[in-house]
């Protein structure tokens, strides 16, 4: 399957769910629903046309206004891939585990929770791993998040 | 006589155990002598990468990079140029890709002899150690005749290369592969058939297909479980689609098809330095790119197969000169977060024989 056939693969079968977006320029990119995460993730990973079974990545963004969740998939037999994403408000921000889907993404939903302060509903063990254990300075990766030793330059 | 009492003690494996390659700590959950329980504890190499690189412009990202997998640096720098080149939709002139891949190539044969020698020593047996490194000295004296440096390179750069290689380099390569081609029979003759290495390895640290999938672990690890992907065939990137290799896969995913498996990986690397080594075209190294490097708004991931499996960066521009969220990904995260789920059950003596066929080293892990 090549790009172009899973583009239009994917609008054809997922298209209530997944909203095509031009900002991925190489790998498809989509908006998906929040609140259809799980739900989602399990169709990807069950199609048997796409199959994708395999999470690369997960990564949130601070965009200073609000948080985005980035999430890059593959599919090894079909050899596919494709990156869907969602945005979340700055205050009380709470997504859904996808561990049941990819057990991967056990680590890196802990990070996102310990790195940016968004919190991660049905994860197994949300504890520190990356910063100290008694750590109590808040969400290093936040934009307004400055150390003492790290002056952030202006744009020139 | 009463029943005598048992219970579980934990053991801290750790952090600074030779056999952790960095600096990881396993509390280890024991009865007797069989571990029943693993709890990877990492952090200790943290350096917070990510962040430092969001107050970089582009182009100072790139020896940060080195710093994050610091075992096979040009892998790192080649996943961050091209997640640049794909963000700003740069053509790299023909020559940069080859002298790429050779580099690329040369470093997974590096990466892959420390390997050899590593995870002999760790189970006891010094002279692979320094057959390895020996030959690991040929392919460092040839990164260092071209960029300066042994081990962080900064060599590949956002467009293309830094330097052209000097007239010297292609002889020295050829020969260094000849050495190492023939070195790799006396690998396989100390290791292979030895009755002490078969009881070490062959059996120990079955990891399912269907296991490795879902935790995501990719690369070496996942093709001894009998998973046939390797990104440089099923996901093409830089000119791999134009040499002609094969991938290796085993299928007992076990301690001893991981060990081999590399060892086929070395052939085959040595058969792609080869072929470009033939096809290096004459030309341009690097193609205009300004200091002040600002891609359009957009984001892309881009991944390469690194010797640890995939190595990927997540790059988010907003069309300044600094990227707004780089998130590395590298292979040994995701070996290291499987290990509890399939490396229970044995002695401590095996755990150190997964783990170093895991091949996982911590830098890239912690970032």
């Amino acid at each position: 399957m090549t790009k172009e056939e899973l583009r239009s693969y994917i609008d054809s079968t997922f298209g209530s769910q997944l909203k095509a977006l031009d900002t991925g320029r190489h790998d498809p990119m989509y908006e998906i629903e929040p609140q259809n995460l799980v739900k989602t993730c399990q169709a990807l990973c069950d199609d048997e046309k796409v199959k994708f079974n395999f999470l690369c990545n997960i990564s949130a963004v601070d965009t200073t206004e609000k948080f985005e969740v980035v999430y890059s998939i593959a599919s090894l037999p079909n050899k596919l891939r494709l990156d869907f994403k969602f945005s979340l408000p700055y205050e009380n921000a709470e997504i859904d585990s996808v561990q049941e889907v990819w057990s991967g993404a056990n680590w890196h939903e802990r990070e996102i929770w310990e790195l940016y302060g968004i919190n991660i509903r049905n994860h197994d063990n949300l504890t520190r791993f990356l910063l100290p254990d008694d750590w109590d300075q808040g969400f290093p990766m936040r934009k307004d998040w400055d150390a003492p030793d790290f002056i952030r330059l202006p744009e020139k | 006589m009463g029943k005598l009492k048992t219970e579980e003690f934990v053991v801290n494996m750790g952090p600074v155990h030779p056999a952790t390659h960095g600096v990881c700590r396993l509390m280890l959950t024991m009865d007797g002598e069989k571990v029943v329980k693993i709890e990877p504890v990492i952090g200790y190499l943290h350096r917070a990468i990510e962040k430092v690189c969001e107050n970089r412009t582009y182009p100072q990202c790139i020896p940060m990079m080195d710093r994050f997998e610091y075992v096979t640096s040009m892998s790192t720098n080649q996943v961050f140029s091209q997640a640049c080149e794909r963000l700003a939709e740069i053509e790299v002139p023909e020559r940069a890709e080859y002298l790429r891949v050779i580099m690329l190539e040369l470093n997974r044969i590096a990466s892959h002899l420390i390997f050899y020698g590593t995870t002999a020593m760790d189970m006891g047996a010094l002279t692979p150690f320094l057959y390895g490194l020996r030959e690991r000295e040929l392919i460092i004296d040839l990164f260092e005749m071209t960029c300066g440096q042994r081990l962080t390179y900064n060599y590949i750069r956002i467009g293309g290369v830094s330097k052209d290689i000097p007239k010297e380099f292609i002889p020295k390569c050829r020969e260094a592969l000849d050495i190492i081609e023939g070195k790799l029979v006396d690998y396989e003759g100390l290791l292979n058939e030895n009755p002490i290495w078969l009881i070490r390895t062959k059996g120990i640290g079955h990891l399912p297909a269907e296991l490795a999938t879902s935790f995501g672990v990719s690369g070496p690890v996942l093709r001894a479980s009998g998973v046939d992907y390797d990104i440089r065939r099923d996901d093409p990137y830089s000119i791999y689609d134009r040499f002609d290799w094969k991938v290796a896969v085993c299928q007992n995913g076990d301690c001893y098809d991981r060990y081999l498996l590399r060892l086929e990986e070395i052939r085959q690397s040595i058969s792609i330095v080869r072929q470009a080594l033939d096809g290096l075209p004459e030309g341009n190294i690097k193609a205009k790119v300004s200091p002040k490097f600002k891609p359009p708004v957009g984001e892309v991931y881009s991944r390469i197969e690194n010797s640890r499996g995939e190595m990927g960066v997540y790059i988010q521009s907003d069309g300044t000169t600094k990227p707004l969220r780089v998130k590395c990904r590298g292979g040994s995260y995701n070996q290291l977060q499987a290990l509890p789920y399939f490396g229970t059950g044995g002695l401590v003596a095996d755990l150190v024989a997964i783990f170093a066929t895991l091949d996982v080293i911590l830098p890239e892990v912690d970032r």
